[in-house]
C-alpha cells in the first residue's frame, strides 16, 4: 500500500551562502501493507516526524521515491499532492490542529467541504460520525470549549469523515491523559479491525506502539529495527 | 469546494475582526464616493452649460432650410414634413416663423407701431422650444399677440450738429405698457378691381424676452394661426399676400394676378423651420437622420464637437483623479488582507495539511477582498447620490445667499449618470481584487509545517 524506496532527506540550515547541511534520513526503504498498523518509534531527532511529513507530502525528499496505492507521488505538484491527501489520507495530530474559529461540527465537515460534497450529505455524515465518537452533544462547541480528549476525538472524526484508506497519526496521544489515551487506542484498533484502515503512527510511547502490528525503530535517520508482526496481531 | 461554501467561509472570516473590516470598507466607500462625486461635477457642468445655458435653443436647434428635390417633389416644407420631424426620437419641438405677406400699418390707440415684421408662429411649439417672455403671457385666444422687446424703440434722430444719434436705452419706452392694449392692423385686399382695407384687432398679451445677442433688436409682432386666418379670410390669399404691380394695375390685371395667387386652403409652406432637440447630445443623430430623409439642415452643435471633446477629456481627468482616491483606499484593503493572512496562517496551514488546494485558498482570500470592494463601492455609490442631491439642492441657495446671483432653475452642479456609478463600482471592485491578490498569493505559500507548529 505504501512503499518508500531509498528515501533520504537533508535540511539546509543557516544564512544564505553559509548554509549547513543536516542529513536527517538515509536511504530508507519501507513497505507498509494494507490494513496494517505500523508504529514508527525513535528518539527525538531520529527522523520519524520527517519520515511522516514526507509520506504526507508536506516536504519533498532529497532522494528516493514514494508509492502509495500504486501511485508515484514524488513528482506531484503542490495542488496534486493536496488532492491526493484529501482523497487518501486522514490526519491525527498531537496538538489536534482544529480550527479554533470553527465549531466541532464545522471542523469535522471541513474535509467534505473541501471535497465539494453537498451540505445535506455532509451534515448526515458528520453528525453520524460525531455520534460514533460520542461527541454529538458537543457539535456546536468550539475547540476551546472542549477537553483535550474531546478535541482529539473531533480530530479523529475529521480524519475519518472521508473514509480514507490510510490514517497518518503524529504522536496522537501526546496531549492526552492515560484514560483518553486508552480510549483513543481502542478506537484505532477498532477502526482497523472493522474498516481495514491502515494506520501509520509516530510515537515514542510504548503503549501506543504496542497496538501496532509492526514497529519500526529509527535511529539517526536509519531504520535500526523493523519488527515483524506478531502472529496473533497480523492484519486482517 | 462549492461556491456557496466559499462565500460562507468569507462571511465567517469577515466577522472575525469587525472593526478592521468596517474601517476598510469605509475607506473604500470614501474612495468610491470621491470618484463618483468628482466625476459627477464634470457631467453636471457639461449638462448645465451645454444643454441649459449655452445650449438651450442655440445648441439644440437644427435649422431646416428646405428639401432635396432629388428625394422630394418640392423644396418647400409642408405641414406633413413638420409632423414627420416632430415624430423623430429626441425631438422636443418643431418651430417655424412665417411672414405675413403685407405690411398692415399696425397701430395702438392711433399711434403707429414701429415694427419690422409680423410673424406667424406656433406658440405651443415655441413655448416648448424655450421662447421666453419678458412680461405677460403666451396667447391663449385666437386674437392675442406678443410683441418684440424693442418694438417701442425710437428711430435714430438727427442731433444738433447734424449727426445721427440713437436714443439711449434709458429712453426706451417700456413695451410692457402695451400689455392689454388693442393693436389695429389695416389689412389690404382687392375687391372689384379696387384696393381696400379692413381693420383687424388683436390684444397684446405678452412681450418677448430680450434677445440673447445684445446687438439684436426684436421689433417683431408675433401672431398665432387665429390672426393669420382672419387676415387670409379678408385677402383670400395664403399668408395675406397681395400681388405686386410695377404701375397702377387695371381691374383685369388685378383679377388675373389674384387668380394666380396661392389660396389659404392650399397646402401651407413653412419658413424658418427649427427642429429643437431635447439635449445637445441628440442634435447630431437628429441632424443626420434629417439629412438621410432629404432635408437640408444646419446646427451649431456640428461646431460644438470640440466643446464636447473638451468635456470628455475633463471627465476622463476627473475619473482618473478619483481613481487615485480608490487606489489609496486599496492600500487599506491590502493591509487588511495581509493582516488577515498573517492571523489566519494557522488555519490556512491546517486546511492545506488536510488537503485544501492552493487555488481554493487563493480564491477565498480574493473573494474576501472582492467583497470588501463591493461593499465599499455600494455604500460609496449610495453616499455619492446623497451628496449629489444635497449639493444640487444646497448650492443654488448658498450662491443666492452669499453672492446674490441666481442660478438657472435647471442648473445641476453634479449629475451621476447610471453608467458612472457602474464604472466606479467596477473600478473599486477591480482595485480591491487586485490589492487582495498579493496577500492571497501569500496565503497559498503558507508553510504547512510551520503553520502546524504555530511558528508563523
Amino acid at each position: 500500500m505504501i512503499e518508500l524506496k531509498g528515501i533520504s532527506h537533508r535540511f539546509e540550515i543557516g544564512k544564505k551562502g553559509r548554509e549547513r547541511v543536516v542529513p536527517v534520513l538515509h536511504d530508507i526503504d519501507l513497505r507498509i501493507a494494507e490494513s496494517e498498523i505500523v508504529s514508527i518509534v525513535g528518539r527525538s531527532g531520529s527522523g520519524k516526524s520527517t519520515l511522516l511529513n514526507i509520506m504526507s507530502g508536506y516536504i519533498r525528499p532529497t532522494a528516493g521515491s514514494i508509492h502509495v496505492r500504486g501511485r508515484e507521488l514524488t513528482k506531484l505538484d503542490e495542488s496534486q499532492w493536496a488532492a491526493f491527501r484529501l482523497a487518501n489520507y486522514g490526519f491525527i495530530f498531537q496538538s489536534f490542529q482544529l480550527i479554533p474559529s470553527m465549531t466541532a461540527y464545522e471542523n469535522v465537515e471541513l474535509p467534505m467541504v473541501l471535497q465539494g460534497i453537498p451540505e445535506k450529505k455532509r451534515k448526515r455524515k458528520a453528525l453520524a460520525l460525531m455520534e460514533q465518537v460520542g461527541l454529538a452533544p458537543y457539535a456546536g462547541h468550539y475547540p476551546g470549549e472542549l477537553s483535550g480528549g474531546q478535541q482529539q476525538r473531533v480530530s479523529v472524526a475529521r480524519a475519518l469523515v472521508l473514509e480514507p484508506p490510510i490514517v497518518l497519526a503524529d504522536e496522537p496521544s501526546g496531549s492526552l491523559d492515560s484514560e483518553n489515551e486508552k480510549q483513543l487506542l481502542t478506537m484505532i484498533k477498532q477502526l482497523n479491525h472493522e474498516f481495514g484502515i491502515t494506520f501509520v503512527i509516530i510515537t515514542h510511547d510504548d503503549q501506543v506502539a504496542s497496538i501496532a502490528h509492526r514497529t519500526i525503530r529509527l535511529q539517526d535517520g536509519r531504520i535500526v529495527s523493523n519488527a515483524a508482526p506478531r502472529r496473533e496481531e497480523m492484519p486482517i | 469546494m462549492r461556491t456557496g461554501d466559499q462565500f460562507r467561509f468569507v462571511r465567517q472570516n469577515m466577522k472575525k475582526n469587525k472593526t478592521r473590516l468596517f474601517m476598510t470598507v469605509l475607506a473604500t466607500a470614501m474612495g468610491c464616493a470621491f470618484l463618483i462625486v468628482l466625476a459627477s461635477v464634470g457631467f453636471g457642468l457639461q449638462r448645465s452649460i451645454v444643454d441649459e445655458m449655452v445650449g438651450d435653443r442655440l445648441v439644440t436647434a437644427i435649422e431646416v432650410h428646405g428639401k432635396d428635390t432629388n428625394v422630394h417633389e418640392t423644396s418647400e416644407l409642408t405641414g406633413e414634413d413638420l409632423r414627420q420631424m416632430r415624430s423623430l426620437p429626441g425631438v422636443k419641438a418643431v418651430t417655424y416663423r412665417n411672414y405675413i405677406g403685407q405690411w398692415m400699418n399696425p397701430s395702438i390707440q392711433g399711434e403707429p407701431v414701429g415694427s419690422n415684421s409680423v410673424l406667424q408662429l406656433d406658440f405651443e411649439a415655441e413655448k416648448e422650444a424655450g421662447f421666453d417672455l419678458a412680461a405677460g403671457s403666451t396667447p391663449q385666444a385666437d386674437d392675442e399677440i406678443v410683441i418684440g422687446y424693442h418694438i417701442r424703440e425710437l428711430p435714430p434722430v438727427e442731433g444738433a450738429n447734424g449727426e445721427i444719434v440713437s436714443p439711449g436705452p434709458e429712453e426706451l419706452p417700456d413695451a410692457s405698457e402695451w400689455l392689454g392694449e388693442k393693436m389695429a392692423f389695416e389689412v389690404a385686399y382687392y375687391e372689384n378691381g379696387e384696393k381696400r382695407t379692413k381693420a383687424v384687432e388683436a390684444t397684446v398679451v405678452g412681450v418677448a424676452a430680450i434677445p440673447a445677442k445684445e446687438w439684436e433688436r426684436d421689433k417683431n409682432i408675433y401672431v398665432g394661426e387665429g390672426v393669420l386666418k382672419r387676415i387670409e379670410a379678408i385677402t383670400g390669399t395664403r399668408f395675406g399676400e397681395l400681388p405686386y404691380f410695377d404701375k397702377e394695375p387695371t381691374a383685369e390685371q388685378i383679377e388675373q394676378a389674384m387668380s394666380e395667387m396661392p389660396k389659404p386652403e392650399e397646402e401651407r409652406s413653412y419658413n424658418r423651420v427649427n427642429v429643437i432637440a431635447k439635449t445637445a447630445q441628440e442634435v447630431k443623430g437628429i441632424s443626420e437622420k434629417l439629412r438621410e430623409d432629404g432635408y437640408y439642415n444646419y446646427s451649431i452643435a456640428d461646431e460644438l464637437k470640440q466643446v464636447n471633446v473638451m468635456f470628455l477629456i475633463m471627465k476622463i481627468g476627473l475619473v482618473f483623479v478619483g481613481t487615485i482616491a480608490v487606489l489609496i483606499a486599496s492600500i487599506g484593503i491590502f493591509n487588511t488582507m495581509t493582516m488577515a493572512v498573517t492571523e489566519r496562517a494557522g488555519d490556512i496551514g491546517i486546511m492545506k495539511a488536510i488537503g485544501a488546494r492552493p487555488s481554493v485558498i487563493r480564491r477565498i482570500f480574493l473573494l474576501e477582498s472582492g467583497m470588501i470592494g463591493l461593499l465599499g463601492a455600494l455604500i460609496g455609490t449610495a453616499v455619492s447620490y446623497a451628496i449629489s442631491a444635497a449639493v444640487n439642492a444646497g448650492l443654488p441657495l448658498l450662491i443666492t445667499a452669499l453672492m446674490e446671483e441666481k442660478l438657472p432653475a435647471e442648473f445641476r452642479f453634479s449629475v451621476i449618470p447610471p453608467y458612472l456609478a457602474v464604472l466606479s463600482c467596477v473600478i473599486a471592485l477591480g482595485v480591491a481584487v487586485l490589492s487582495g491578490y498579493r496577500p492571497a498569493k501569500r496565503a497559498t505559500r503558507v508553510d504547512v509545517l510551520r503553520a502546524l507548529r504555530r511558528d508563523l
